[in-house]
């Protein structure tokens, strides 16, 4: 059987023009492949084998008959366990909710099928690196896009706040929770983005914002991308990931011109954050709170966590959604200066699976910190691979841009892309 | 890794990103330390403690002294993050970041 572990969506979507494979072998190759390794990667919660076979043979009927719906027809992806699908358990990874099941399925997923995608199945977060999706759908309230995206070596994309509707899927912080695409390259996360994105009468907050299919680099002609570097953004972080962030750098310049050490405005964006996420995060999780469900959360400080948002009063949390208002006109007049900033998407390679976060890298205490202050205004971020560091783990490399320039991202994430292999570079999986 | 521990990561992610923020704000840019360095512990203040023993009141039974300690300590981040908050010049006419919208339905 042909390989296709790693292939990008625009790369299988050829092979299905060219009838080379057809969506229900996708559908099978990576079902089987989900079944077999995504337990070693402990990657799956569910594979949803018949609706997958029934999705793609549909895809296999209407492509037969020339009526091609997009450039994800027929391609197999999955979507973290925190989308409600019909049919199928939606246990938001947690145990108090293993049984839990939705009558229909969120928005995004909805919008997947009629694109013609194939669901293959509800994910942790690690499925992409071990080939066992071609996209998938993660979430991010502050990082949870950006951060596995580097620490795996693939290409994520956090849309603007209100660009993907959340319908249908678990809340975290209501005003902070973004959905987006994670995939092989930010050509596909283009592709995906197009075909999520948009108003939703069942999420108020959506919005309906036009969105180009793939943004292109070779649209600006000559015009170079006016790129900020945030002040320390590469001190005292791991060499390695400092090396990668120049290289990247040098990789584009004769595309970009960057203006280094730019200072965001100094604002209390961690007090904002923190409340915004302590007060809607002990609303929207009250029932575990009120029944004593947390208990059965395994590390102990989320069988706490949660109840120190209980001392938050009322006036607090509105005060930080009074604050975010000038934050966000603040961070925009910031923002509209530069094409993008560019960071490394974090300042270490991923932590070592026998740590605590806190104790994975000791003596890692630089980098810039752009991941926090741009989710608590809701503005989109990429990071795209850019090499390897310690231990041989991927690294990391990210844009971030004005609301609603996700096009400027995946441009800039392209240009990289056609210029480097990171993105290709696959694990040995024995 | 069990379904619980997968949610623990996902939210042990979202959080490490907005650890630092809890206890004191950074910033702009200041640095997002992996591995802050050890400090003395400071004794919680009375209203950290007096508010974390309304949390104990809500559920008597729910906690051990450490379960407790760890709240108080929370509480009392918590608390020092709200001050910077209230350091933003606001007014009257400063509205959060949200829009109420009346609803009227099919008549």
């Amino acid at each position: 059987m042909a390989d296709f572990a790693f292939l990008s969506v625009v790369e299988l979507a050829r092979l299905l023009r060219q009838k080379k494979a057809s969506a229900t072998e996708l559908a099978t190759y990576f079902l089987d492949r989900l079944e077999r390794v995504g337990p070693r990667f402990n990657a799956v919660v569910t594979v949803t084998r018949e609706r997958a076979l029934a999705e793609a043979a549909q895809a296999d009927r209407e492509i037969r008959q020339g009526k091609w719906r997009s450039p994800l027809h027929g391609i197999p992806y999955g979507v973290k366990d925190l989308l409600a699908t019909k049919d199928y358990p939606t246990t938001w990874g947690a145990e108090p909710y293993r049984q839990q099941k939705f009558v229909s399925d969120a928005t995004v997923i909805e919008r997947l099928g009629a694109a013609g995608a194939v669901l293959v199945a509800k994910l942790a977060m690690v499925e992409l690196a071990g080939g066992l999706v071609p996209f998938a759908i993660g979430s991010e309230t502050s990082g949870s896009i950006l951060t596995p995206a580097a620490y795996c070596g693939v290409t994520g994309l956090r849309p603007t706040y209100g660009l993907v509707s959340r319908h249908g899927a678990m809340a975290l912080a209501w005003t902070m929770d973004k959905l987006g695409p994670l995939g092989r390259s930010a050509e596909d996360c283009g592709i995906v983005l197009f075909h999520m994105a948009g108003k939703d009468p069942k999420d108020p907050s959506s919005v309906d914002r036009p969105h180009p299919l793939t943004p292109s680099p070779s649209r600006r002609g000559g015009t170079k991308f006016r790129i900020g570097v945030p002040k320390g953004a590469d001190k005292d972080i791991q060499a390695e990931v400092a090396a990668n962030f120049r290289q990247a750098l040098k990789v584009l310049e004769d595309r970009v011109e960057v203006v280094e050490d730019v200072e965001l405005p100094d604002l209390p964006y961690g007090a904002v954050a923190g409340m915004i996420i302590a007060a809607e995060g002990a609303s929207a999780f009250e029932d575990l709170l009120k029944d004593g469900r947390l208990s059965q959360l395994t590390a102990p400080e989320d069988r706490t966590g949660g109840y120190p948002a209980l001392a938050v009063s009322a006036p607090d949390y509105l005060r930080a959604l009074r604050v975010r208002r000038p934050m966000q006109r603040a961070l925009d007049d910031f923002l509209k200066k530069f094409d993008a900033l560019a960071v490394p998407t974090r300042t270490t390679v991923a932590n070592p699976i026998d740590k605590p976060f806190r104790d994975g890298w000791p003596g890692v205490t630089g980098g810039a910190n752009v991941i926090g202050p741009t989710n608590v205004v809701g503005v989109p971020g990429i990071s795209v691979p850019n090499g390897f560091g310690v231990q041989g783990l991927p690294t990391g490399l990210s844009f971030t841009s004005r609301a609603f320039d996700e096009g400027k991202l995946i441009a800039l994430g392209r240009l990289y892309q056609e210029r480097t292999d990171w993105h290709r570079r696959q694990p040995v999986i024995a | 890794m069990d379904a619980i521990s997968r949610r623990a990561f996902a939210e042990q992610l979202a959080l490490a990103a907005a650890a630092p923020w809890f206890l004191e704000d950074v910033g702009s840019v200041r640095p997002q330390p992996s591995s802050p360095k050890p400090q003395a512990q400071q004794e919680p203040s009375a209203l950290a403690k007096a508010l974390a023993e309304t949390v104990r009141l809500r559920y008597p039974d729910r906690f051990t002294a450490d379960d407790l300690a760890a709240i108080t300590r929370s509480v009392d981040g918590r608390l020092r993050a709200i001050e910077r908050l209230y350091q933003t010049a606001l007014t009257n006419g400063d509205e959060p970041d949200f829009v109420y919208s009346v609803y009227r339905g099919a008549d």
